[in-house]
């Protein structure tokens, strides 16, 4: 691997040759090695059709540059004194950049990109920048209108991040909550609860599909034939029912120990979880109508009464997947992306109408039953808005 | 295949694209792309954590302490140079280096690492330090939210381990970026550090087809490991001078070779 091969053709070898030539102009300075750069010199593929910007001193030439979208070359030549670092920049983020390029050197740079207006920078820190516009090719426009299924890859990457942090959030919450009811500390084993609780309405989107670590965690005493005395009434609402309905935290240590096992186990299946594209939005969606049809007609959190606080976190549990889709599903359809901010502003906005005055909660056995629907239709109107984002990107 | 409806628009891409390894992106790419998220997320919380301490050093006036503290700090920034470097606002309050001021040294624009270790080392002193200490750990904090929001693009992160060997090669391997500490070795380690990461998040993707271009990389980057060794001190390096001429040769070709093979690792993984 140590012999320069030009038959690599194409964008890797371009990469190469900046590292080579520029190597070989710092190696040359620091006095070793040269001639393993310099005889890759030589070599240099000509790319054709490569667009040339040259950087003196105060300013790039040209200033003004317009290409199509999709993959382009750049020529960038050092017609300044000192080393360079050249850099495509869409607001404050680097598209693409190119690092030290020596004075009196060229170096090509390969950037694909996407419609819009970017900065070029043009030598010094204090040097006015250039202007790059990327006007849109019929390939551009057809990705925009489907993108491909790279483009899902990181939404799908971050919102695998999202889950893990909050179930990790999640099982050390079960564990304090584990630790305050073996000790007696009652206070302490609410604070701990309710945090569990914000942490899995954040994953219930996908949490509520794992049958099994569902039934274990999250069962209602309604669903069961003995109730609240139901040997199967165990996690959550279980330890729900002894803080507050029972007033203690008595008898409750098995049942807190096997919400923190659970827990674990529930962060470890979500990371072994694969997702496709389309999941992002369609999770959220069917959670949203779950939330409409059951928990806030007839109220999840009978004992404690926070479902209020519940359903918010719910919300910004479904707002995460999707709002990773809104940068793409703005680009295909900004009217679908506008309908779905709206809608999630929507259903904030009926939370809060129930929150009370100031930010004290209300118990949600104070919420009537008119209220609770309202609450339940924005849910469905939710769903509806998020429904649109799977169409608008080619993903049905 | 996952989904069919994929492949036309995949098949365009292709051949659209140059790249000779050019082939689809797969979404197995989600959890390395995650695991990395993660992997930059624990060292950005590591470098806020670390710089806190170097700043306040800095400001207690304290040299000595100071000097101590300033390559172990900068480590964990060269490890997520690839996805620190995106925010070019950002990298430059926090790394730029006096080349890129009109008046270098002296001039009031030049910020961040290097502006802090040019004071300890070329006065040994803290003086006038200050502001630029507190403008360094809110950028480090400013960076570490703005990762915390940022969706990963793909690309950065697989093209990242080339980068990382790019500007060894291109701007490292001379000396000149801690040019005043001579620290460079710990940088080295950060950047090499950050580059095998990456490598070993993508691995199980390219192990079968890609099992003699690995069995490289991983030579090369443990001609790296043992030639570093060497230089090892305590929990770090020794000034950059110490490095022979002979391992100087050494580290550049390794590097140089790294940097041409895992340029071609993006369109390993169709992300060309």
């Amino acid at each position: 691997m140590s012999s320069p091969d030009p038959q690599r053709a194409g964008v890797p070898s371009s990469r190469l040759m900046t590292v080579a030539l520029v190597g070989a102009a710092v190696l040359a300075l620091a006095g070793g090695g040269a001639f393993y750069f310099a005889s890759q010199k030589a070599a240099r593929p000509v790319e054709a059709g490569a667009i040339a910007v040259r950087v003196g001193a105060k300013s790039c030439e040209p200033m003004d540059l317009t290409v199509p979208a999709g993959r382009n070359v750049f020529e960038i030549e050092n017609a300044s004194d000192r080393p360079i670092e050249w850099e495509i920049l869409d607001g404050v983020m680097v598209v693409e950049e190119r690092e030290n390029i020596a004075p009196g050197f060229k170096s090509q740079l390969t950037a694909r990109l996407k419609p819009g207006t970017y900065d070029i920078t043009c030598g010094l820190l204090s040097n006015p920048r250039g202007k790059l516009t990327v006007t849109a090719s019929a390939h551009s426009e057809a990705e925009r209108a489907k993108p491909p299924l790279k483009a899902f890859i990181g939404p799908l990457s971050e919102y695998k991040v999202y889950l893990a942090l909050q179930s990790g959030q999640m099982s050390q919450a079960t564990q304090a909550l584990a630790t305050a009811v073996d000790s007696g500390d009652l206070a302490a084993a609410r604070t701990a609860y309710a945090a569990a609780r914000i942490a899995y309405r954040h994953v219930e989107a996908v949490s509520g599909r794992i049958a099994d670590i569902e039934n274990a965690i999250d069962p209602i005493a309604a669903y069961l034939a003995g109730r609240e005395q139901d040997p199967a009434f165990t996690g959550f609402h279980r330890i729900e029912f002894g803080l507050w309905h029972e007033n203690s935290a008595a008898g409750l240590k098995p049942v807190a120990d096997k919400l923190a096992a659970d827990a674990a186990a529930l962060r470890d299946r979500l990371k072994a979880l694969k997702f496709e594209p389309a999941d992002l939005a369609g999770n959220a969606s069917r959670e949203a109508r779950r939330l409409a049809e059951g928990p806030i007609v007839s109220g999840d959190s009978l004992y404690a009464g926070d479902d209020l606080s519940e359903f918010a976190a719910a919300v910004d549990g479904l707002e995460k997947p999707v709002s990773l889709l809104l940068p793409l599903a703005g680009e295909a359809s900004p009217d679908t992306a506008k309908a779905v901010t709206d809608a999630f502003a929507a259903t904030r906005a009926e939370i809060g109408k129930l929150g009370g005055p100031g930010s004290a909660p209300v118990a949600y056995s104070e919420v009537p039953p008119d209220a609770r629907k309202a609450l339940a239709a924005a849910f469905v109107a939710l769903a509806d808005a998020v429904d649109r984002i799977n169409p608008a990107l080619g993903l049905e | 295949m996952r989904i069919s409806s994929f492949a036309s628009a995949s098949a365009l891409a292709l051949i659209l694209s140059s790249g000779a390894f050019a082939q689809e992106a797969s979404l197995d790419l989600v959890e390395p792309i995650a695991d990395y998220k993660i992997y930059v997320s624990e060292n950005v919380a590591k470098l806020v954590e670390d710089t806190t301490a170097f700043v306040a050093a800095v400001k207690a006036g304290e040299v000595d302490k100071a000097k101590e503290l300033f390559a172990p700090t900068r480590i964990s920034y060269e490890a997520i140079e690839p996805i620190a470097e995106l925010f070019s606002d950002l990298d430059v309050a926090i790394d730029s280096r006096a080349d890129d001021y009109e008046k270098a040294e002296a001039d009031p624009e030049f910020p961040g690492f290097h502006r802090i270790e040019y004071g300890l080392w070329e006065k040994n002193s803290t003086e006038g330090l200050e502001p630029v200490a507190d403008k360094l750990l809110a950028d480090v904090k400013e960076l570490e939210g703005r990762i915390a929001s940022l969706t990963f693009p793909p690309e950065k992160v697989v093209g990242g381990a080339a980068v990382l060997m790019e500007e060894v090669a291109a701007t490292k391997i001379s000396g000149e970026e801690d040019r005043y500490s001579h620290t460079d070795l710990w940088d080295f380690r950060g950047n090499f550090d950050g580059a095998r990461k990456i490598v070993e998040l993508v691995r199980p993707l390219i192990a079968d087809k890609e099992a003699d271009f690995l069995k490289t990389v991983d030579a090369n980057f443990d001609t790296v490991d043992t030639t570093l060794a060497k230089y090892k001190d305590g929990d770090g390096y020794v000034t950059y001078d110490k490095l022979t001429e002979d391992d100087r040769k050494v580290l550049a070709a390794a590097v140089n070779t790294l940097a041409e093979d895992l340029s071609t690792l993006r369109g390993k993984l169709g992300l060309d």
